[in-house]
């Protein structure tokens, strides 16, 4: 501005300063200092420092290059992570924390190893390891009433049984829940505890037919009367706090709820707005509304859960946002095997399962769609997949749209053409690789055989057409760690050490855009986060070891040693 | 007990039509749970008039059956003394599926699955890319099909599929239909535990050790026996996985220590006794 008159400069020059003072002192420029940066922005791929002020990247590049930054701004350098390689905050762009919830607080045993902030779950992978694993944990005092373990699996660990269990432990109540969340077993103290009589049981403890498993058809006799343990607020706290170590433990800076109202849509924001929207929480939660258990809450209507979706950017907070974005589903689970399969399906013959009926399932697409919305579709099967991509393409036809962002969770089985059909029509894939670790031998030995199983997660096909392709964990599907699913991506190495397709591995650096810009793409936050470069928030992940340099083998163990919201420093301890 | 029946059939095949029509005709309070995502279409002031009760289901996620809804709302309909129950099933929902779930609900006692075709629609919907094996299940695994607006191409291809169908005209009362005649004529009558077709199953538990060939022998010759499937010990102490369909028997070698536990699916004419030969 001008000045007008001299009758006070002196007084304006000194009040400038005190605030150019002040401001300097709040946002002195930051350097970090690494061995390598990884930006995974590709006019400049690598760096060896970063200069961030407010949250915000100003400069990547040399100590030198950002002089001009420098020169006249206060700056500090730290070179905490000089020996360290640091890589854009990593993205899991689709997990279920109120799932987590649920299920952190009870004692994990499982076939593949789990890593956690609080210790290691070693892989169990026969019945008599089972049991014995089991029987130490009952030997540890435990101030719950109910002791609750999840990830039991009949191929890995033998049919469950009241029996069994009772030889392991009659009094004390345990309630064994499996890998798939459809099956639970209880021994005789659970069954008294819950006060469910010989009688109940008589009718609960049969068998499923149709998958000719084992199968407890009271499961939901069973889950309502533990409902007062499992969701009770203090255990679902517990478990979302226990989720918040994980995530950190991952390096994740962002992650997406990919269908809130799961179970109780207020619970589950409130919880998270509660424990989440503060400055000692080091990432923010995207959150993406589940459209069909919505219209109950919304007044009974498609047309209702719309106009409700849409108004749910007014809550947004710092760290929590709803945007134009919405969940559907089309058929079942893929750990469950009730993934809709095109000809020749299941080996043994049985059904798959849809979630609506397609003529529903294209009514609220074409809803959304017209809205102007973001559609993330849960697809598992080939079949499941099929109708989210003719429904596609009819909308395409009705109303053409442009970056759309209409995404395909999961993508369990596929077929190369429908890959280059979803590519067409302008769809993003967001996978879960670590189907391919965990399930691809017993899908390729009794499920579907090996020519579609060693091909699920068709990844690399995905990268080969164009298509926008992220990696995610579904935790706790599987763990929600990026570079595990990093790591299986670029390996496709199952359980048993088999190296599955090799085709549709990817490459390392393939496997880096998949967890952070490409996740960043498919929430629409690419020009927020994602990679690192000048103008983006400073959200990092710093690494002990380079992860596009190490053996790909080893890539799962790189130690995380801290990440960065937001500027703001989060080491992991060491455990 | 409260008799609990099953309406299934696919998207637009009729169900809430009948449901508001059996709420018309009811004179005792029924409890009507629809097992569907979407809009619920039953008429509310038929509900108000006949002190029934409708309660609309949100199925949840199917990665989870914390949501259970269901189960709840059986619950809550044995607090409410209603005389009966019916489940409207969704439209792709495999009727088996509930039934099973209805059959191990204490206080329940299930009379059967009726399933609903609308002729006009069931030759596009048995070739359908997506849902043909949906609906054909459906049919399959009703005790009872209703058939509406039909012609003789439709009735010739349920024959094919089914025996037990009748025709909307058929119906006098849907009260009778549902909660008199399904219960005495079921398929499953005393068969507790397999609600559809002339199966039932047993759970063949024991320590005696067993001859795999003579058990083999015993699989492939008797006719009575559909499915088996579990664990077999024979006498030399190890552990065989038996997996047999009508077409395939099948032993492998499994590591897992464990007496003889299996699970036959067989008709009612089975004589468990005449097991007594496979044991070692």
């Amino acid at each position: 501005m001008v000045g007008v008159g001299g009758s006070s400069p002196l007084v304006s020059t000194i009040s400038l300063n005190t605030l150019f003072i002040c401001y300097s002192y709040l946002y002195m420029i930051k350097v970090y200092k690494a061995k390598s940066i990884i930006t995974m922005n590709p006019s400049l791929p690598r760096a060896e420092a970063v200069a961030v002020r407010d949250g915000l990247i100003l400069e990547t590049g040399s100590l030198d290059s950002m002089k001009p930054w420098l020169e006249n701004n206060d700056y500090e350098i730290d070179d905490q992570f000089k020996d360290s390689i640091i890589v854009p905050g990593l993205i899991d762009p689709h997990l279920h924390p109120s799932m987590a919830a649920v299920l952190l607080p009870t004692f994990f045993i499982t076939a593949m190893e789990w890593k956690f902030p609080w210790g290691d779950t070693p892989a169990t992978t026969s019945p008599e390891e089972y049991d014995k694993r089991l029987k130490e944990a009952l030997s540890n005092p435990t101030h719950k009433d109910i002791f609750i373990t999840w990830g039991h699996h009949d191929l890995w660990h033998g049919p469950m049984s009241r029996s069994r269990l009772n030889k392991i432990e009659q009094k004390k109540p345990i309630v064994v829940w499996n890998r798939s969340f459809h099956e639970l077993c209880m021994n005789d103290g659970a069954l008294d505890y819950l006060g469910i009589t010989e009688d109940d049981i008589k009718g609960a403890s049969q068998i499923d037919f149709d998958r000719g498993r084992f199968f407890e058809l009271g499961l939901g006799y069973a889950i309502q009367k533990l409902n007062p343990y499992i969701l009770d607020p203090d255990i679902f706290r517990e478990g979302l706090l226990k989720l918040k170590e994980v995530v950190h433990f991952g390096g994740q800076t962002t992650i997406a709820d990919m269908a809130v109202g799961l179970f109780d849509f207020d619970n589950e924001l409130n919880t998270q707005l509660e424990l989440y929207e503060n400055d000692n929480n080091p990432f923010r939660v995207e959150l993406i509304a589940h459209a069909t258990a919505l219209i109950n809450y919304a007044g009974g209507s498609n047309i209702e859960a719309e106009k409700l979706i849409s108004k749910l950017p007014e809550r947004n907070t710092h760290r929590l946002n709803f945007r134009k974005r919405v969940k559907l589903f089309t058929d079942g689970a893929f750990f469950a095997q009730v993934a809709q399969l095109m000809e020749p399906g299941y080996i043994d013959g049985h059904e798959g399962e849809w979630l609506s009926t397609p003529e529903q399932f294209e009514e609220v697409a074409r809803i959304y769609w017209n809205q102007g919305y973001a559609i993330h579709v849960h697809v598992t099967g080939d079949l499941g997949l099929e109708l989210a991509i003719d429904t596609l393409e009819k909308l395409q036809f009705e109303k053409p749209r442009f970056n759309h962002g209409f995404t395909l969770e999961h993508f369990g089985l596929s077929t190369p053409e429908q890959v280059y059909r979803l590519s067409k029509l302008g769809a993003n894939v967001s996978a879960n690789a670590y189907y391919v670790h965990e399930l691809s031998d017993l899908y390729a030995n009794h499920t579907v055989g090996f020519e579609r199983a060693s091909s699920m997660s068709r990844i690399g096909s995905c990268f080969r057409e164009g298509v926008t392709t992220s990696l995610h964990s579904d935790f706790t599907m599987a763990p929600a760690q990026p570079l595990m699913s990093m790591w299986v991506a670029v390996n496709r190495i199952n359980e048993k050490g088999v190296l599955m397709s090799p085709e549709e591995r990817i490459s390392p650096q393939q496997g880096m855009e998949a967890i952070t810009i490409n996740a960043a793409r498919i929430l629409g936050l690419d020009h927020e986060i994602g990679s690192i470069r000048a103008g983006k928030k400073a959200d990092f992940t710093v690494l002990a070891q380079d992860p596009l340099e190490v053996d790909p083998m080893t890539i799962k163990d790189i130690k995380i040693e801290a990440t960065l919201f937001e500027g703001k420093v989060f080491h992991i301890s060491n455990r | 007990m409260i008799p609990l029946t099953i309406i299934s059939g696919y998207l637009g095949s009729g169900k809430t039509t009948l449901i508001n029509q059996l709420l018309r005709e009811a004179k005792k309070p029924i409890g009507v749970l629809v097992n569907d995502f979407g809009e619920l279409n039953i008429d509310e002031e038929l509900i108000n008039n006949e002190d029934s009760l409708t309660i609309s289901l949100n199925n949840g996620c199917v990665c989870c059956k914390l949501n259970d809804d269901l189960g709840v709302s059986l619950e809550q309909m044995k607090e409410l003394n209603v005389e009966a129950v019916v489940i409207e099933a969704s439209g792709v929902a495999i009727p088996i599926k509930i039934a099973n779930y209805g059959l191990s609900w204490p206080g329940f006692h299930l009379f059967g699955i009726l399933s609903l075709v609308k002729g006009r629609n069931l030759k596009h919907l048995l070739s359908d890319k997506f849902v043909s094996k949906t609906v054909k299940a459906q049919i399959i695994q009703a005790d009872r099909v209703l058939l509406n607006r039909v012609d003789q191409e439709a009735i010739e291809m349920i024959s094919a599929l089914t025996q037990d169908f009748l025709i909307e005209e058929e119906v006098e009362s849907y009260w009778d239909l549902l909660f008199k005649e399904m219960n005495g004529s079921n398929k499953k009558e005393d068969s507790e535990d397999y609600p559809h077709s002339n199966f039932q199953s047993s759970v063949l538990e024991t320590e005696r050790l067993i001859n795999i060939e003579r058990l083999q022998n015993y699989l492939n010759n008797n006719i009575s026996i559909e499915r088996a499937k579990g664990w077999v010990r024979d006498e030399k102490g190890k552990t065989w996985l038996l997996q047999m369909t009508k077409n395939d028997c099948n032993f492998s070698i499994s590591n897992y220590e464990t007496g003889t536990r299996m699970v036959l699916i067989h008709t009612k004419d089975l004589d468990i006794t005449s097991l007594e030969p496979v044991y070692a």
